[in-house]
């Protein structure tokens, strides 16, 4: 009976040292993956404060306008072409007329009629009219 | 217990059976009434317990192994970060990069380690051809420990020299600041020498932040560090920028600065003086002609300075917008005659007064005030003291130091006193804010927090009226040309004569430019300086502030407006009808 027991308490000793190792060169290779990763992130963190840092060189505006004003057509906003939410009319143009036979081509014939999309002219934007400088298209508007 | 155990001896005949030399000895040994029983399984006991302390130690320490860092790892890293001197970012009020660190390798040397000197320094100098081979050689034949070789090389430079496989050469990661922006922010945000160490601007307030305690110590390693948000608006500042360097070029000025505040928290959104200089490369900062116009110089304002001369008045209650002034004749004082530019020779109305910009009519307003009335009033306005702010650069005003009536005149009309354009732009916003005069930052800053430091200066009322005069000023005053539509721009011009050789120059102009807007209730302030700009054939031949300073403004307004979220508004009626009348039915 207490011989059973050493051979027991002997194997479980056997055991315990096997495991003991693995979890002890587990932990070794946890810990070279940790000193690993640190350098790695170190790293990552250098480059991302690298690319930042390019990121805002490219972003800079005195290169934007330059850039801009060679290859764009854009011209600064003037403040009439500012409108508030509010005086934004109600959307009343129905895209078809109730009980056309037709209805889809009703809806493209809608669509590519310039005079309700752009106004006429095809570059314009939705503004307010100057009331300083009376163009035509503040006629329109009005 | 021992009763059980002398039954239990007795019933096995211990005692009757031991031969009595036994006896004796254990009754030497353990005294003659003792219970060895009791005594061993005493002993037992102890034994239990040394041996669980011991474990339990051993336990413990394991513990504490598992649980505590790496010291090892982590004193590898600090090692090559040595001489890292971090610092933290710097943000715009929109969280655009205006300084950051990189990270650069550093070459340096360990003269005891190396083998040959000569080959080394051979070797060196052909990676790194602006390397001067004899101070290298120099370097490396010391007796020191430590030489450093050459700061900042690039990363391929780097893998060459490594490729060499010289021994006793290394590699040290450093931290060098880069401004992305380049000379956008230059004179705001100041610039570091070689080790990273504020020596100009916003840096340099960073470092007296207890970051130079940190970078003496070591610590300053961590490039987690938090970023500092500045109350600057880069895009704001870019646009005033371009519009001053056109402006300067178009009028061919000395220089040009600029300032644009929120009168409501006294945060510097903006802040220009060109020419300015590159923060990546700081030599030219040296520059006297490219000190910061704004903080460092001292300017006598000219005609910007009646605004405070009539809120004096206006707030003592004894002239009222309704009050005239004689400004038919000049004004003579002593040997002097004080002339006006517009002069319209009749009696003007306060707001006339403003609007003519006379200074006969403004001399005469001071002087019904007083002297010691009109020195009280700028001393509580912050003009006569050294206005401070974060960026360590600042002037002193250079107030006059025997003060009478003839100081009172022209300094009425802001000539005799010189102080720092962003002193004016602080009193100025008190004027027109509903009266607080509030400390102007670089940092952020809410506006509970700035009615906290902010001190009442005028009357509610008297601000109103300031309001109105600035902006009547805009509607058919020397402003007009800066009257942007839909922004309700107000302001006042300021044109001064230059003081060389102890007199006033004809041909050598200062002039200013104060805009607020939008004017009913204003948000922004913005003062535009132009030195010496010339007369153009556009400007008929004319040089003053008007022709200048005002059509720069209006440029700048347009562009800025929408950037800080000024809403364009265009059904407003004139100023009398909108600001008066609402000042009227206030009180």
């Amino acid at each position: 009976m207490l011989r059973l027991l050493n051979f027991a308490v002997i194997g479980a000793l056997v055991l315990a040292a096997g495991w003991v190792y693995e979890i002890k060169y587990a932990s070794t290779r946890q810990a070279e993956r940790v000193a690993k990763l640190r350098v790695e992130i170190r790293r990552e963190h250098d480059a991302i404060a690298a690319l930042r840092a390019e990121w805002a060189q490219l972003d800079n505006p005195d290169r934007i306008q330059i850039l801009a004003r060679r290859h764009l057509t854009l011209k600064p906003i003037d403040p009439t072409q500012y409108d508030p939410l509010d005086r934004l009319p109600e959307k009343t143009i129905d895209l078809f007329p109730p009980g056309t036979t037709d209805p889809i081509g009703a809806l493209i014939e809608t669509m590519v009629d310039p005079e309700v999309v752009t106004n006429g002219d095809p570059e314009a934007t939705g503004s307010i009219p100057d009331p300083a400088a009376k163009t035509p298209d503040a006629e329109v508007a009005q | 217990m021992t009763s059980t155990h002398a039954v239990l001896a007795r019933a096995l005949g211990s005692p009757a059976v031991e031969p009595w030399r036994r006896r004796v000895i254990r009754s030497l040994l353990y005294g003659r009434n003792t219970d060895r029983a009791a005594k061993s399984k005493a002993r037992v006991g102890l034994a239990l317990i040394g041996f669980a302390t011991v474990y339990a130690v051993i336990a413990l320490r394991l513990v504490m192994f598992a649980v505590a860092p790496e010291g090892h790892t982590a004193r590898r890293v600090g090692n090559q970060d040595a001489v890292a001197t971090a610092r933290p970012d710097m943000l715009d009020r929109n969280g655009e990069i205006l300084a950051t660190d990189v990270r650069m390798p550093s070459l340096f040397g360990e003269p005891r380690k190396l083998i040959d000197v000569d080959e080394a320094t051979e070797l060196l100098t052909a990676v790194l051809p602006d390397l001067d081979a004899t101070e290298v050689r120099e370097r490396l034949g010391s007796k020191r420990g430590f030489v450093w070789l050459k700061r900042e090389i690039r990363a391929q430079q780097q893998q060459e020299i490594h490729r060499l496989g010289i021994p006793g050469i290394g590699f040290l990661a450093e931290n060098k600041r880069v401004y992305p922006n380049g000379a956008e922010v230059s004179h705001l945000i100041g610039h570091v020498n070689i080790d990273n160490q504020g020596i100009a601007g916003m840096e340099k307030w960073l470092d007296g932040q207890g970051l130079a305690d940190l970078h003496r110590a070591g610590f300053a390693t961590d490039s987690q560090q938090k970023p500092i948000e500045l109350a600057v608006d880069l895009r704001v500042q870019h646009a005033l920028r371009d519009e001053l360097i056109a402006a300067a070029e178009k009028y061919k000025a000395k220089a040009a600065a600029g300032v644009v505040v929120d009168v409501n928290s006294g945060e510097i959104i903006s802040m220009v003086s060109v020419p300015d200089y590159d923060p990546n490369n700081p030599r030219q900062a040296n520059d006297p002609t490219r000190i910061n116009r704004m903080t460092t110089g001292v300017f006598e304002l000219g005609s910007t300075f009646k605004a405070l001369t009539l809120a004096m008045a206006l707030d003592s209650g004894r002239v009222t917008l309704n009050s005239s002034f004689d400004a038919r004749v000049p004004l003579r004082y002593g040997k002097f005659s004080i002339h006006d530019y517009h002069a319209q020779h009749r009696v003007l109305t306060v707001p006339e007064i403003f609007t003519y910009s006379s200074n006969i009519g403004t001399a005469r307003i001071a002087l019904s005030m007083g002297v010691e009335h009109h020195k009280w009033f700028l001393k509580k306005m912050g003009q006569l003291d050294r206005l401070r702010t974060e960026l360590p650069e600042s002037a002193e005003p250079i107030v006059p130091k025997r003060w009478g009536e003839l100081n009172t005149v022209t300094i009425a009309f802001g000539h005799g006193l010189s102080v720092s354009p962003l002193q004016a732009v602080m009193a100025i916003s008190a004027l027109v804010n509903g009266g607080y005069l509030i400390p102007p930052t670089f940092l952020k800053r809410s506006q509970q927090e700035a009615r906290a430091l902010a001190t009442q200066v005028v009357k509610p009322e008297t601000s109103e009226k300031m309001r109105y005069l600035m902006r009547l000023n805009a509607e058919k005053g020397t402003a007009t040309k800066a009257d942007v539509k839909g922004y309700y721009v107000g302001g006042k011009t300021g044109t001064s004569e230059k003081v060389v050789g102890g007199r006033y120059a004809h041909n050598k102009l200062l002039n200013t430019f104060t805009a607020i807007l939008p004017a009913d209730k204003p948000r922004y302030q913005l003062l535009l300086i132009l030195d010496e700009p010339q007369p153009l054939k556009e400007t008929f031949g004319f040089a003053t502030s008007g022709w200048n300073a005002v059509p720069t403004a209006g440029k700048v307004i347009a562009r800025i407006a929408p950037l800080l979220g000024v809403e364009p508004r265009f059904d407003l009626p004139p100023a009398d009808q909108l600001i008066l009348a609402s000042a009227r039915s206030s009180h």
